[in-house]
């Protein structure tokens, strides 16, 4: 009930209207019914008949390399339209990442895969059945002799039936994982210090000092909402040692520059400091013993937590294991349970066995189920002519591209959004997907597809259910089954002996691979929201870049977008140059999609490099990033220093006083680890366009909420900074004494608003905005969408025409869903009852958003801080929004 | 040009003079003579001729002020009522800002002090009209390049065609012309 | 001053010479010659307004932060222009310097053109044109009104009001001739065109009389508003809180420059129309030197413009400010900055010598210069200020588009299109008051004379 009133309906004709516009339109195109499922159960409550314009929420997950991702799913008129993290969720508590924000848009993408394709031609799923039958009845001659399967990483436990269950039956088929960002390493760690394989679940949330040796678990990833979340609870202090800038990098107190071959030297060094026995003394660089004895301090404090990258060497995690055990860390920042992800039977080799076999046609079928292996896996493991080998290749996925066109079938599946499945949080807690929307394409779960080939006829909802006995209205209710994380285990240590390996070569040039910020492997890279969503510490979009160290580029005469060849040993890697301040001098980093190409290792020394004399377009939102004399992200020695320069509150115009409510913003620039969550929530929320790279680098991009990137000092170790900046919401704002048409006026409540349809373009509020927040239509960007994205749009906000100024409007559209119910009800509005979306997305609830009037909001409470300061104060344009500095710690 | 005959009503006479001094000459002693009813045609504008003349009208410059007084009148006012009839909270600036409205008074102050003196200008002057009496005169067609004339108009009260033409011929001109009536002298 | 009327020749071989140039025009064939390219850059602002119209204001170059950029630059260069036709016309026509009268006329309607195509600018920048009359206020179902403490309003106010009374005093000032020609006009449609232009002008000494009240009253009124104008132009841009932009300097230091250019265009149109049209008796070498030294007085005080912002820049101390003040003098767009200091004021020092400013071929070159460097100097202020202003997040690149550049160039053509119209067919320089100068001269000097 509580939920339904913090959601109230915001209905009127228009939305109605638009609503019933875009779902004929949608059933139209598609011949099919576009509504909810009526065996889903929408969130809380259950409607006996559906009122239009009164969205449902359901709870449901969205998967991420194998894991879930709990989510509420808003459906308007039986559309989705936002989804939003499930606050009730015992690992994530409502944080959210970008990819769960992006995933609406996977559903509606109308570049989906939409009929089934033999040899590259359209077929029908009947044709589909007959092939696969006459496969079968082979199959079962065989025994499974010669059948594979190949999926992505999974958490299902239908999946896992289903997988069991052709085990069963065809005896020597095999099963494959295919998951090129993978935890291989760690669990083989523990597999040799405990005896068994194990999942390390740290726990940002408890420790005091974190110590990460190049293990970005705030940056992107399965785990960064759940991880992002704990941390900003406690915000321990953090030392991080890392070749090349990654999100944890900025927030850390001592950040040390450093090749990643010297990382097990520093570990070596802080066991031997907190007293893990037999451990050599490694020589170590005045900068790095200084980092090490600052860590060691912070460890010795008590309640402190190493971690690693998990790509490194499987020994480095055992000797961090067992630093952490004499920290004490076991059970409580670090826990350990059974791994969450289904283990193929070759473990680590699996797809490297899968690719053997099929080389030496051992392979007849081969059956890959939402895998894209020919994208995202190293050219080198030459997965495309094994392939060739294959008799008979099936490809289920969302879309039909380069290894559904090397396939002999491809079959297009549901997105999670319009399937039943099921799987498990990052901690383990299992969840029951739950479709918000039938399928309006002609396609079919993957649990099906896997049940007719077994000659099947169940529908993805009965199978799902099949592996739910009890507590499923609960689990459908909830968004996840409760208590089914599993057991958190105290392993004892069974191995203490520890060699670490020769230390990796550093010869040259070393090239570093990291998942992309937003494309991660490059499985996104069909998605336009992540594809323009700037890559947070390069801000970079359409495409990746290669990073060079500020003393490389100047001792190679490389500057920004220079095309760079990267040559090792007979392969070769064009992109563009990006020089980053904070790069390790010798280090080179390059971005997952691209690296596939390239190399099939995480680390690459020897690597040649030249200028090819061309340049690349970079399709940047921020050409420029340091800050130089610059105050706009302000640091304070300690949480009491004022970060306010105001001395007085001067000005020409009149006091005035403002009645409750009053909305404002705070946005903690100390959480803020610049995921862009924020930015693609706010696109989904508010209809904001994609204009593609080319506008993009033109400057013409369209997010109302940006995360500028900053770094601040001498460029090879600067401090690094994020600052989310959306409309002001100035009280004194110049935009609006520009506007000739009073397009731009403020409201009673405080907002700064911008009235579309009186608006004529004169652009004069973008010019007198000093924040440049304003974001302007060059052409028809909503006009010629297809159906499909009209459908997704949410209603409630008007879809803006060519011609017209955008921008952040503070959600207006839920204030005044709130100030309706509140009305109905005859009571104010609470403090937290509005939350925008992009406060509603933070992992790290660095943004709070409420009542400036009322004292005891938290919004009130965060600017009471000393920490609280405007941006751009001395142009007295008092903002709304505001900051709290940074503390240097 | 058309003879005028004795039954033609007439408009009034025209002398044709040469140089500019000998109209202004002309015009002094046509009104020592006591015609009233005179008029003065010259391809620039001479100074002091209007005022031999007897004109002393200074209608157009009270017109041009009221202009400027009216536009700037309605300018404030349109500022002031606009902002009251839909008053809206620009930036925090004050609903009626003064040094923000006088420049849109000033412009309409401008706009209203040029339409009001040309308009009454033309007016004043019954201006604009295709065609005059005068224009039936072939050689007055010159007195928009070189030639300069004097005009006594019929309904002057000591007009009468014999005495008059003959005090026109006593000024000295090129030529005398009648002018043919086809509408009453103002 | 005897020597700018040209006293030896009488008052009919003036009209003849001016007049008949509009009926009879003397060299058809260099004038189609002009004709004709300024047609095909009339074709180009057709297709690229017709481009900009069907696509959306995104085939510019413009972008966030450069909202604003050429379109402005160039309506603020347009405008600035046309201000030196209404000063020659009306401050010199209130100081009684009767040289004016060989220039005043074409020097308003280089005012008027300039100022149809200035206004044009903003028109079609507009994101969403065809509803620019919402700028106007006019009653409405939705009783929205504009927001009239908006520099904009202003501008549009003052650009409307200025193109009004342009046209209006330039009309009232061209009716005399235009009934000279059509008293000269054999040809029937010349007759009729003139007839009904002309009014029914007949010269009456009682028309005369108010004709020079309204005359008057209208140039002293013209005189202030070239100057509101111009700095509610101005005010475009300084009553944004943009470094750069937010300053008090402006006012002044627009309608100097504005004054500059428009002089300089005077100067380079009176070179050529004396040398096309034969008339080196009425616009004399002495006009030149009249002319040359205006350009050079505002050229001066324009220059003092330059050091007061810059001193200004360093006396304040902000460091916001000193940031702008560094992109211009050493930024991406530096070119822009000393490319107008140089053009603006080098070639101008040679104004200083009377014998450069009485050969014509070299003030054309120094005010083709000057126009330039005007130009340039527009581009900066918009260009060097917002392409890096507060934020440094926001700093971008701007560069014009192809259609921003076939859009500058027809819109050149609108003007030369319509200056060429008015060459042809009006009389080109005030013949009557070129008359009323000689008489008066002659009466001075029969009074010194005399005395």
């Amino acid at each position: 009930m509580e939920r339904e009133q913090a959601r109230p309906p915001s209905f009127n004709r228009r939305s109605l209207l638009q609503a019933m516009a875009a779902s004929l339109a949608l059933a139209g195109a598609n011949g099919r019914r576009a509504e909810a499922d009526e065996r889903a159960l929408p969130y809380v409550n259950a409607p006996e008949y559906v009122v239009p314009g009164k969205p449902k929420w359901y709870a449901t997950s969205v998967r991420f390399a194998g894991y879930l991702q709990p989510v509420l799913g808003k459906s308007v008129a039986g559309r989705p339209v936002k989804l939003e993290g499930n606050d009730r969720h015992p690992a994530t508590g409502g944080a959210t990442d970008l990819f769960m924000q992006a995933a609406l848009l996977g559903l509606y993408d109308p570049e989906r895969s939409q009929v089934p394709l033999h040899l590259g031609q359209p077929a029908t799923w009947a044709a589909f059945d007959t092939d696969v039958f006459r496969r079968t009845s082979e199959i079962d001659r065989a025994q499974g002799q010669g059948f594979r399967l190949l999926t992505g990483a999974v958490s299902s436990p239908t999946l896992l039936r289903q997988i069991a269950d052709l085990q069963k039956r065809w005896a020597r088929m095999r099963w494959h994982v295919a998951e090129p960002i993978n935890e291989h390493e760690r669990l083989e760690a523990t597999r040799r210090v405990f005896g068994r394989p194990l999942q390390m679940l740290p726990d940002f949330s408890a420790p005091a000092a974190v110590v990460s040796l190049d293990d970005d678990f705030l940056g992107p990833g399965p785990r960064q909402a759940m991880q992002a979340r704990a941390w900003s609870k406690r915000q321990p202090r953090l030392f991080v040692a890392e070749p090349t800038p990654s999100a944890t990098g900025t927030r850390a107190g001592e950040r040390l520059v450093v090749p990643s071959a010297r990382l097990q030297m520093l570990a070596q060094a802080i066991a031997r400091g907190v007293g893990v026995g037999e451990v050599d003394a490694p020589d170590l660089s005045p900068l790095e013993k200084k980092w090490v004895d600052a860590s060691l301090g912070a460890l010795g404090a008590g309640n402190g937590l190493v971690t690693v990258g998990a790509h490194y060497h499987w020994a480095l995690h055992a000797l961090v294991l067992l630093i952490n055990e004499r920290l004490g860390a076991f059970g409580t920042a670090l826990r350990f349970t059974d791994p969450i992800l289904a283990a193929p039977p070759d473990g680590a080799d699996s797809l490297a066995v899968l690719v053997d076999d099929m080389k030496a046609g051992r392979v007849t079928t081969l059956l890959i189920l939402e895998a894209e292996p020919l994208q995202a896996t190293p050219a080198a493991l030459d997965f495309r002519s094994a392939l060739d080998k294959v008799a008979f290749s099936v490809h289920g996925g969302l879309y039909a591209d380069a290894t559904a066109n090397a396939c002999h079938w491809h079959v297009p599946v549901q997105h999670e959004l319009e399937s039943w499945s099921d799987g498990r949080a990052p901690d383990g807690t299992a969840a029951i997907v739950q479709p918000l929307i039938r399928p309006f394409l002609n396609v079919r779960s993957p649990h099906v597809v896997l049940d007719r080939w077994m000659d099947g006829n169940a529908s993805d909802h009965d199978l799902v259910q099949a592996s739910w006995r009890t507590g499923w209205t609960e689990a459908l209710l909830a968004g996840f089954v409760a208590d089914s994380a599993p057991a958190a285990v105290t392993p004892a240590v069974a191995n203490r002996t520890v060699s670490l390996p020769e230390a990796p070569s550093s010869d040259g040039l070393v090239v570093e691979v990291r998942p992309d910020a937003t494309l991660w492997d490059g499985r996104y890279a069909h998605n336009s929201w992540l594809q323009e969503t700037p890559k947070p510490l390069i801000q970079a979009t359409w495409g990746n870049v290669i990073l060079v160290s500020p003393a490389l580029a100047r001792a190679r005469g490389i500057e920004n977008g220079d095309e760079l060849s990267l040559r090792f040993g007979n392969r070769e890697l064009l992109g563009a140059a990006w020089i980053m301040p904070g790069q390790e001098p010798h280090t080179l980093t390059i971005g997952l999609p691209d690296a596939f190409a390239f190399l099939d290792s995480w680390r690459q020394a020897g690597v040649r490099l030249e200028k090819t004399g061309k340049s690349r377009l970079i399709a940047s939102t921020q050409p420029i990033q340091d800050m130089a004399e610059f105050d706009y992200v302000r640091t304070v020695e300690s949480g009491e220093e004022a970060a306010t320069r105001r001395k007085d509150d001067v000005s020409f115009y009149p006091q005035r006083k403002w009645d409750s409510p009053s909305w404002g913003m705070s946005i903690d620039l100390d959480r803020c680890i610049g995921c862009n969550a924020c930015s693609v929530a706010c696109m989904a929320e508010n209809n904001v366009p994609v204009v593609g790279a080319e506008l993009v680098a033109h400057g013409r991009q369209m997010h109302w909420l940006r995360i500028d990137h900053y770094t601040e000092g001498e460029t090879d170790a600067p401090r690094h900074h994020f600052q989310p900046v959306p409309c002001m919401h100035c009280e004194q704002a110049p935009c609006e004494m520009g506007c000739p048409v009073n397009a731009a006026v403020h409201s009673p409540d405080g907002l700064n608003l911008q009235v579309y349809n009186r608006c004529i373009g004169t652009r004069t509020c973008s010019a007198y905005c000093p924040y440049k927040v304003r974001r302007f239509n060059w052409f028809e960007y909503t006009g010629h969408d297809p159906d499909s994205i009209r459908a997704m749009r949410n209603p409630d906000v008007t879809v803006r025409s060519r011609g017209v100024m955008e921008k952040c409007t503070y959600c207006i559209q839920r204030i005044s869903g709130a100030r309706i119910a509140a009305k109905i009800a005859g009571r104010p509005i609470h403090d937290g009852e509005v939350v925008t979306a992009c406060q509603q997305a933070c992992p790290t609830e660095a943004i709070v958003f409420g009542d400036i009037t009322d004292p005891d909001s938290a919004v009130s409470e965060r600017k009471a801080s000393p920490r609280n300061y405007s941006l751009i104060e001395e142009a007295n344009t008092r903002p709304r929004t505001t900051y709290l500095a940074r503390v240097r710690k | 040009m058309r003879e005028p005959t004795a039954a033609q009503r007439v408009f009034g006479l025209m002398a044709e003079f040469n140089r500019p001094e000998r109209l202004i000459e002309a015009v002094r002693r046509t009104r020592q003579a006591g015609f009233e009813r005179v008029d003065a045609h010259s391809p620039f504008p001479i100074e002091g001729l209007a005022e031999e003349l007897g004109f002393h009208d200074q209608r157009v410059p009270w017109f041009t002020l009221l202009g400027g007084i009216v536009g700037a009148g309605l300018g404030y006012w349109m500022q002031v009522y606009t902002n009251h009839a839909f008053p809206i909270d620009i930036g925090n600036r004050p609903l009626v800002a003064p040094p923000a409205f006088m420049l849109i008074t000033f412009e309409l102050l401008v706009l209203g002090a040029v339409l009001f003196s040309i308009v009454s200008m033309l007016g004043f002057n019954h201006l604009p009209r295709l065609n005059h009496p005068l224009f039936d005169v072939d050689s007055f067609r010159l007195a928009s390049t070189d030639k300069f004339f004097l005009v006594v108009l019929s309904n002057d009260p000591r007009f009468d065609l014999r005495q008059t033409r003959a005090f026109l011929h006593s000024l000295d001109p090129v030529r005398v012309d009648q002018i043919g009536q086809t509408e009453e002298p103002e | 001053m005897s020597d700018i009327a040209p006293s030896a020749r009488d008052f009919r071989t003036v009209t003849d010479e001016i007049v008949d140039i509009s009926l009879d025009y003397p060299d058809r064939r260099a004038w189609w010659m002009c004709f004709i390219p300024a047609l095909l850059l009339l074709l180009s602002f057709l297709v690229s307004v017709t481009v900009l119209f069907w696509y959306g204001v995104g085939v510019w170059g413009n972008n966030i932060p450069m909202g604003w950029a050429l379109a402005i630059s160039n309506y603020i260069f347009f405008l600035g222009i046309g201000h030196a036709g209404t000063l020659i016309s009306a401050l010199l026509l209130l100081l009684v310097q009767h040289w004016r009268n060989s220039l005043n006329r074409f020097a308003e309607a280089m005012t008027l053109f300039a100022v149809i195509c200035g206004a044009l600018y903003p028109l079609v920048h507009l994101g969403r044109p065809w509803l620019f009359y919402w700028m106007a206020p006019y009653p409405n179902t939705m009783t929205v009104w504009p927001q009239f403490k908006s520099p904009l309003t202003w501008d549009f106010f003052a650009v409307l009001t200025y193109l009004i009374v342009s046209i209006l005093f330039w009309y009232i000032g061209i009716v005399p001739d235009l009934a000279s020609a059509r008293d000269r006009a054999t040809r029937r449609r010349y007759q009729v065109f003139f007839g009904l232009f002309a009014l029914g002008w007949r010269g009456s000494a009682r028309h005369w009389a108010r004709w020079r009240q309204s005359y008057r009253l209208t140039a002293a009124i013209a005189v202030p508003l070239v100057v509101s104008v111009h700095s509610e132009i101005s005010m475009l841009l300084a009553a944004g809180p943009i470094a750069g932009w937010n300053s008090t300097v402006f006012p002044p230091y627009f309608v100097a420059g504005a004054a500059f250019s428009g002089f300089a265009v005077v100067s380079m149109i009176a070179v050529v129309l004396r040398h096309a049209l034969g008339l080196r008796n009425l616009v004399t070498s002495r006009h030149l030197d009249l002319l040359a030294k205006l350009t050079l007085l505002c050229g001066m005080m324009t220059a003092y413009g330059y050091w007061a912002e810059t001193f200004d820049t360093l006396y304040g101390n902000d460091p916001q400010e000193l940031e702008t003040m560094r992109d211009r003098l050493v930024g991406v767009y530096a070119w822009s900055y000393w490319g107008a200091v140089f053009l603006n004021f080098v070639p101008l020092q040679l104004l200083w010598w009377h014998r450069v400013r009485v050969n014509p071929a070299l003030l054309f070159l120094i005010g083709l210069s000057c126009v330039i460097g005007m130009w340039m100097e527009r581009y900066m202020l918009l260009v060097t200020t917002l392409y890096r202003d507060w934020l440094v997040s926001s700093w971008q690149r701007y560069h014009p588009s192809i259609w921003d550049w076939s859009l500058f160039a027809g819109m050149l053509g609108v003007f030369f299109t319509l200056f060429l119209l008015f060459v042809r067919f009006l009389p080109v320089i005030s013949a009557f008051e070129i008359k009323e100068a000689m008489f008066e001269e002659k009466q001075e000097r029969k009074e010194t004379g005399r005395a």
